[in-house]
């Protein structure tokens, strides 16, 4: 049994009586220490199935339907208690900006030490000691001083570090990151995503790590969901997605990776830019901005098949599967 | 935090002697002087009375005396206007008034103000949203000066239940309108700004990460949300308190409770320099109590402003 399932899950937003669909059912399942990459462009859906997993969407978003299976048990369907007790000790989640997601107002100390006695049974000193402990971890000089600073007083990677290290407190099975490093200097980035990795490998914990980079995708995940307007398009291990992507939209992303073009020249950038939600095209949502597009893609939405080594949701693609089976039939 | 207020403390006092001085001069160059009126006085009284109160002699002599007396005596001299009264009895007198009705009012803006504006936010477009925003655009097109009137026609003349003026030594009849009638648009505002400011502090990421924690609702209420909301409402308060405390001149006026506004206004009806310029100067020492009051309670809130305080 895998650590998380996903199944249909269905995210809208409702606007003045209307609304529009911003996840279309997505199925997807992380193993026990299995770490998962979640990429796609700005409003593809990637932080909304974060939030959705941990069903913390806000206002005017809510889930329409489908399953978020943690061990089993359906965690839309538990009690609001039972979801508490989850949140922060069996998932954790680690967020975009650190400058902005540890509450201002409260000491560092304060913020980790409500977090273990909200789920443990622990007096103030025990919690503080176990939250020393964490910090040594994630490598931050001199814990103890650390606890009783404000988050102003600390450098976005130091931040950034004690984030990790309070989302690992209670030693979680699943770690939501969304965008751990895009607010965080170049230089520093790779050390934090150094040490996410590291965390993750030596506590066994699994990791969705929802980013748009596909370098940091291709050294810390074993798998990758491509994501395009609330849809799963391409699904598989991450090396076969990173070396032999099979859907255009994948195609187009690796190729407008600036290593993949000689100085000098123009990026190959895919044309265009994704639909709003509320003018979805119909058929494949990506046929506007498809090189391959036919008749097919712009009205039917094609199914998700195997294909090498990957999962993908394109009928170019099940031409082509279709071609070689009639092949090997003849 | 101590040094800070003292280093404050010491940098108003030649603020204070710069607004004595300002307001020394402006009394004067306003025509009419204390013993002028309709039937002038006959030249020989008018020099004794002059020389009585010093008034012969040169400005800066004037000036200076004054100085003296309040650094030395701490005396604001005589009123010049009422035989018999100085200007620290016409503040002793006046001032606990408007201050004790100054004070409830504020703690009726606060106490009231503040859950209401939480309530809004949390129930928000709900019915009590509504009943919030309605009670904001009502107490501004009725300020204080209309609704006063008003809720003397209402309690007083229709109802009975409160009288229409007088102190009686502030017993509670007598504060409770004062009170509500100089703090309702205030307390409107306040409401505003919780409402507000609590709805984007609920927005904001580390309310999120505290969601995200498995902290229960409360907990990210009290714990997370309740500082951050208020820090604009101080903002907002700082200069209110100090207008609340020093009171209005029109409630004064209006409820003829005795305070010190109705005292300002006599004052600058007979040029009664002395009780002019010591109430200026009750008023700026007020204002920056009040202040430093408001910034010291700002830092306590926020790490932030405190780091800079050292």
């Amino acid at each position: 049994m895998s650590l998380l399932s996903v199944r249909d899950l269905t995210v809208k937003f409702s606007n003045r009586g209307q609304s529009v669909t911003a996840l279309n059912g997505i199925s997807f399942d992380i193993a026990r220490g299995e770490r998962v990459g979640v990429v796609g462009e700005s409003g593809a859906g990637k932080s909304i199935t974060g939030f959705a997993m941990m069903n913390l969407l806000s206002r005017p978003g809510y889930i329409d339907g489908g399953q978020v299976l943690f061990e089993g048990k359906d965690v839309l369907k538990m009690s609001a208690r039972e979801q508490r007790s989850l949140r922060g000790n069996r998932m954790a989640m680690i967020f975009q900006d650190p400058m902005v997601t540890l509450n201002p107002v409260l000491t560092i100390g304060q913020q980790m030490v409500e977090t273990l006695r909200a789920h443990r049974k622990l007096s103030h000193e025990e919690a503080r000691q176990i939250a020393t402990v964490k910090l040594k971890e994630v490598y931050i000089p001199s814990p103890e001083a650390r606890l009783d600073q404000y988050p102003h007083e600390l450098s976005g990677g130091m931040r950034q570090r004690i984030v990790i290290a309070m989302a690992l407190l209670l030693d979680p099975q699943l770690i939501i990151a969304d965008e751990p490093t895009t607010a965080l200097d170049v230089t520093i980035q790779a050390d934090i995503m150094e040490l996410l990795l590291e965390m993750c490998r030596s506590n066994m914990v699994g990791l969705m790590l929802i980013t748009h980079d596909l370098g940091v995708v291709s050294q810390v995940t074993e798998r990758t969901l491509v994501m395009y307007a609330g849809r799963i398009i391409e699904a598989g291990k991450t090396r076969s997605i990173i070396n032999d992507p099979q859907h255009p939209y994948t195609q187009g992303l690796i190729n407008a990776l600036p290593q993949q073009t000689p100085p000098g020249s123009r990026l190959k950038q895919i044309p265009g830019s994704m639909p709003s939600l509320n003018a979805m095209p119909s058929g494949c949502p990506f046929h506007p901005r498809c090189p391959l597009a036919n008749d097919l893609c712009r009205t039917t939405m094609p199914k998700v098949v195997q294909y090498a080594d990957v999962e993908v949701a394109c009928h170019e693609v099940q031409r082509l599967q279709s071609d070689l089976t009639s092949e090997a039939a003849q | 935090m101590l040094q800070y207020t003292f280093r404050r403390t010491i940098a108003v006092l030649p603020t204070i002697l710069c607004l004595i001085v300002i307001c020394f001069f402006l009394m004067r160059l306003a025509p009419g002087g204390p013993f002028t009126s309709e039937r002038p006085l006959p030249p020989a009284i008018m020099a004794n009375v002059l020389e009585r109160y010093g008034l012969d002699q040169p400005l800066y002599v004037q000036l200076f005396t004054y100085l003296k007396n309040i650094f030395f005596n701490f005396d604001f001299g005589p009123s010049f206007a009422q035989r018999d009264r100085d200007v620290n009895d016409i503040i002793a007198a006046g001032f606990p008034v408007t201050l004790t009705y100054g004070f409830w009012s504020a703690v009726f803006v606060l106490v009231l103000g503040i859950p209401l504006g939480v309530i809004a936010a949390l129930r928000q477009n709900s019915f009590w949203d509504y009943v919030m925003t309605g009670f904001a655009i009502f107490s501004q097109i009725f300020p204080n000066f209309v609704l006063a009137p008003l809720m003397v026609l209402t309690f007083t003349l229709a109802l009975g239940l409160l009288p229409g003026g007088g102190w009686n030594g502030g017993q509670w009849e007598y504060v409770v309108m004062p009170a509500v009638a100089l703090g309702t648009s205030y307390l409107a505002n306040v409401a505003r700004i919780t409402r507000s400011s609590l709805l984007e502090v609920l927005g904001s990421p580390y309310i999120r990460t505290a969601r995200a924690k498995g902290l229960p609702e409360r907990t990210i209420m009290i714990r997370h949300a309740l500082k951050p909301t208020l820090l604009p409402v101080i903002s907002y308060m700082s200069p209110v308190f100090v207008y609340m405390i020093t009171g209005s001149v029109f409630i004064d006026v209006f409820f003829s409770t005795g305070g010190i506004g109705q005292s300002f206004i006599d004052a600058a009806y007979t040029r009664d320099y002395s009780v002019i310029l010591g109430l200026a100067i009750l008023y700026s020492v007020l204002t920056f109590v009040l202040n430093l009051a408001v910034d010291l309670a700002y830092a306590a809130i926020d790490p932030k402003v405190r780091s800079g305080l050292k």
